[in-house]
């Protein structure tokens, strides 16, 4: 937390700021023992006048406050406390020493020169972040995956960088495309709210192949929080929020030029360069561009089928920053994606017509265009106040084979949000409120049947946030939308923290969320199998194109967790459990009981997921990080033929990490994950009996280790790693195989590796 | 649900009493604190690798203050030992000044004598 903060950050949080960056460390308040008061008067050295707004804290950051329209303030420290610091936006900072028995002081701020205008930019940030903090940090539980998490997993993209993060289970999609899909609390990926930084990304179409299109190396940090997060990003995100920061090209610690290179003995070559540069002060690019091949057939399973679609992909992104001298911040973007790729039989052959008899094929192409802009303002004279303005704009195109069944989708959305922050009295308490817009367009066709709807919501929200003394937080937020298809609704959500004792934090949390589902697109995986598309037990192609099938899905979420922190034989650590709970109200339930079908309808019944996860870091001895955790999950939905687990979902995972850096930059890691036994949908014979005695599939292991080696304090960096060291794969993957235009293949039921032992090798440098 | 409820009472008890009594368990173990320049997260390994000689328990530089806080066995090292272990690897350190080669290889960004600032 010591260290200068990154401009963005406070255009991210003056904007919305509801995933907070806490580390851990913030999130635990500190016992407040014996306290003394400070009370004192700024001056501008050369005005003579009182200064409103400058932010006056300790030097270890845990105690804050602002002046008032005089320049008057008063703050609570601990007894003892040696130093303030106060500090403001073009002006130097001032360091003050106490006295033992100190009570009123006088500060005169001189205005910094033109000279040291980068220093300035420093100053600015610092404060601005901190009164942000003050409000909303650690009201809700932040896991934050630096960029030292993200090199565990050297490879590639988002759904893959979530392998060492146990909140997150990730998984493949189906046997044949080669996606992973990820989920949390149990619940898909589409459940959770995807943004970047902080404006909505992986929506609609994209949910599950939108996580592939993040390459890693873009990516500086992911905040994680699980239950329902801020209404100020929308109504939206059943399960939780991932928040996604960029590299920013302003940042010191952002290499001029990052390129990096990937090799895998499976036949997938990947390049990435990203490229920064600051025209001056108050102008700065980025360009991101990513490519990946995968070029070999690889079938380690031997069933004939690809486990992974040959093609190629492309990613490129250009971004600009621009920061005024008023607090005037505006920055803006574009993202274009191009993928294409055949997998199937090992023979099949683009285009080969799908009978039977034929090789069974596999394409998707995607085309994606984004673009987005960011318009902030903070109040230079006064740092708590902001507003600001984020716009997104987004086509996604896709087209999907799989056998003789097609399914093409093209997406056009819009997105705007306006958010307006102050303080009412003092930073105790901070109101934020605004209005958003989302606009969706979808054209969806499946083997013939076309689909299309347009949902336009617009809404108002308003979030207020109260802490005491860091003791006591609590932020709570109300929306109102209107959805032109379902009507107006209400979002309210409400977050506790309470810290009852040094390095203790207890938050709790409860909030309602709705969103359409994409009942085609969040399942495309079933796509590849035999089974009948079935929407309330009729057959998808007798649906009418005009009118969207279901209800919304609505579910209401409650979450209690505790954050200890320790240290033990000077060594610190931390433990955490949470424990959520989301209850749905409605649900598109997707029912794989019947033999040859997956039929879509709306929840009658129960639908639920209890999840209980437990973790403990702790650094056992000098840079030897261990991580052990485990989770459990109780998920079960009523389906038509009775209350039932939800498949292909582990109820129980357990997960340890271990990670050793050496002096001279050695990093090796490890972590090896126990996958309990997952439910396997109602089986059936070719004579459409039930098979019985295989309802669950057997439990596994998962192995991965990496070895990094850095030179010249990270300027170039080399890795080594292996996945699924104990070459564990799911037997069959795919069920008759040899059989796929019949009625039994079905390539969907994953519950295990698609993918055998990969061994992989790559580079980074960071040039400045 | 009982269970974990009670489970995690019982951690939380556990966890909440205070662990830093361990420091005073022994007279031989000392904890100080001293000045370190530097300038960023860089120099916070180079600092905290150099101060990790045989017999030192914990060393936490906090780049804002510029204060090394320190836990050590005094029976297997002193201050001036560990002073003279970062000061080898350019940076001043209590009472003894830097290793001048030294310091002149640290890279731009550490040279906290030459106005060096980077916000790592």
């Amino acid at each position: 937390m010591h260290k200068a903060i990154p401009l963005s950050f406070v255009f991210a949080l003056g904007l919305s700021g509801t995933v907070s960056q806490a580390s851990a460390q913030d999130a635990v308040a500190d016992t407040i023992v014996a306290m003394q008061t400070v009370t004192g008067h700024v001056f501008d050295a050369q005005q003579k006048d009182g200064m409103v707004g400058v932010t006056i804290h300790t030097p270890d950051n845990r105690h804050h406050q602002v002046t008032d329209e005089n320049g008057a303030f008063t703050i609570q420290v601990p007894a003892g406390t040696s130093q303030l610091i106060f500090s403001f936006m073009g002006y130097r900072t001032e360091t003050v020493s106490l006295t033992a028995g100190t009570t009123a002081i006088e500060v005169k701020m001189q205005e910094a020169g033109l000279k040291e205008g980068k220093e300035l930019g420093t100053v600015e940030v610092t404060s601005r972040r901190k009164t942000t903090e003050i409000g909303l940090s650690g009201t809700m539980k932040v896991e934050k995956i630096g960029s030292g998490e993200l090199m565990k997993a050297a490879c590639c993209n988002l759904s893959e960088s979530f392998e060492t993060t146990p909140s997150v289970d990730v998984g493949f999609t189906d046997a044949v495309s080669g996606y992973k899909q990820i989920q949390m609390l149990g619940l898909a990926g589409a459940y959770t709210t995807f943004t970047r930084e902080n404006i909505p990304d992986i929506r609609g179409l994209a949910s599950i192949t939108g996580l592939s299109f993040t390459p890693g190396t873009f990516v500086e940090s992911m905040q994680l929080s699980k239950g329902t997060g801020s209404v100020v990003n929308g109504y939206e995100g059943t399960a939780g929020q991932i928040n996604v920061e960029w590299i920013k090209p302003f940042e010191d610690k952002a290499p001029k030029w990052l390129i990096n290179g990937y090799q895998s003995t499976q036949g997938r070559s990947e390049g990435n360069l990203v490229y920064n540069h600051n025209f001056n002060k108050h102008l700065s690019t980025s360009v991101l561009l990513h490519g990946r091949s995968d070029w070999m057939k690889v079938d380690m399973n031997n069933d004939g089928f690809l486990d992974n679609p040959r093609g190629n992909n492309f990613v490129g992104s250009n971004r600009w920053f621009y920061f005024g001298d008023r607090g005037l911040e505006i920055q803006g973007g574009i993202k274009v994606v191009n993928l294409n790729t055949i997998g199937g039989q090992t023979n099949y052959a683009e285009g080969t017509p799908q009978v039977a008899g034929n090789p069974w094929g596999y394409e998707n192409k995607v085309n994606r265009l984004e673009g987005w802009a960011k318009i902030g303002k903070v109040f230079p004279e006064k740092p708590y106040k902001s507003m600001g303005l984020q716009l997104a704009a987004t086509i996604h195109e896709q087209d999907n084979q799989y056998g003789a069944r097609s399914y093409n989708g093209r997406q056009q959305s819009f997105y705007a949000n306006y958010i307006y922050q102050t303080i009412i009295n003092n930073t105790n308490h901070t109101v934020k409120g605004g209005a958003s817009a989302q606009y969706d367009a979808y054209q969806e066709t499946f083997t013939g049947t076309p689909l299309k709807r347009t949902e336009v919501v617009p809404g108002v929200f308003a979030e207020y946030a109260y802490k005491y003394l860091n003791k006591f937080n609590m932020v709570a937020g109300l929306r109102a939308d209107y959805h032109n298809l379902f009507g107006a609704f209400l979002t309210p959500r409400l977050h506790l923290r309470y810290a009852p004792a040094e390095n203790t934090a207890i938050r709790a949390s409860v909030g309602r969320a709705q969103r359409t589902a994409n009942f085609l697109t969040e399942n495309m995986g079933l796509m590849a199998s035999s089974r009948a598309f079935m929407i309330n037990g009729n057959d998808i192609s007798t649906l009418n194109n005009n009118t969207y099938p279901f209800k919304p899905e609505v579910a209401w979420n409650m979450g209690l967790n505790l954050t200890q922190k320790f240290r033990l034989n000077y060594r610190d650590g931390s433990f955490g459990v949470d424990y959520y709970f989301t209850d749905f109200t409605n649900q598109i339930v997707v029912d794989m009981e019947e033999y040859n079908k997956v039929n879509f309808y709306n929840l009658n019944g129960k639908s639920y997921s209890h999840s209980i996860h437990a973790q403990l870091d702790y650094e056992l001895i000098r840079n030897l990080d261990v991580r052990l955790a485990y989770r459990f999950y109780d998920i079960k939905t009523q389906y038509n033929s009775g209350l039932k687990e939800k498949p292909l979902v582990a109820a129980k995972r357990a997960f340890a990490n271990i990670g050793y850096r050496t002096r001279n930059d050695w990093k090796f890691d490890y972590t090896v994950q126990w996958i309990g036994t997952k439910r396997v949908p109602q089986r059936y014979n070719d004579h459409e009996q039930h098979v019985h005695g295989s309802d669950y599939s057997p439990s596994y292991w998962m192995m991965n280790a990496q070895i990094n080696k850095s030179f010249k304090e990270g300027k170039y960096e080399v890795y080594l790693g292996m996945e699924n060291i104990g070459n564990i794969m799911q037997h069959p993957l795919i069920t008759d195989a040899s059989n796929p235009f019949g009625n039994n293949f079905d390539a969907s039921l994953v519950w295990g590796s698609g993918m055998g032992r990969n061994i992989y090798a790559g580079f980074r440098l960071n040039l400045k | 649900m009982r269970q974990s409820i009670i489970a995690l009472t019982a951690l939380f008890t556990i966890y909440s009493t205070p662990i830093s009594s361990f420091a005073q368990e022994s007279s031989k173990i000392k904890s100080e604190t001293i000045k370190v320049k530097g300038v960023c997260s860089m120099c916070k390994k180079r600092i905290e690798d150099a101060a990790y000689i045989k017999g030192v328990k914990r060393a936490d530089w906090d780049q804002k203050t510029q204060e090394l806080k320190l836990v050590y066995n005094s029976d297997k090292t002193d201050l001036k030992t560990i002073e003279q272990s970062i000061a080898r690897k350019g940076h001043d350190a209590g009472a003894i000044l830097a290793d001048k080669d030294q310091y002149k290889k640290l890279p731009s960004c550490c040279a906290y004598n030459d106005g060096a600032e980077c916000a790592h």
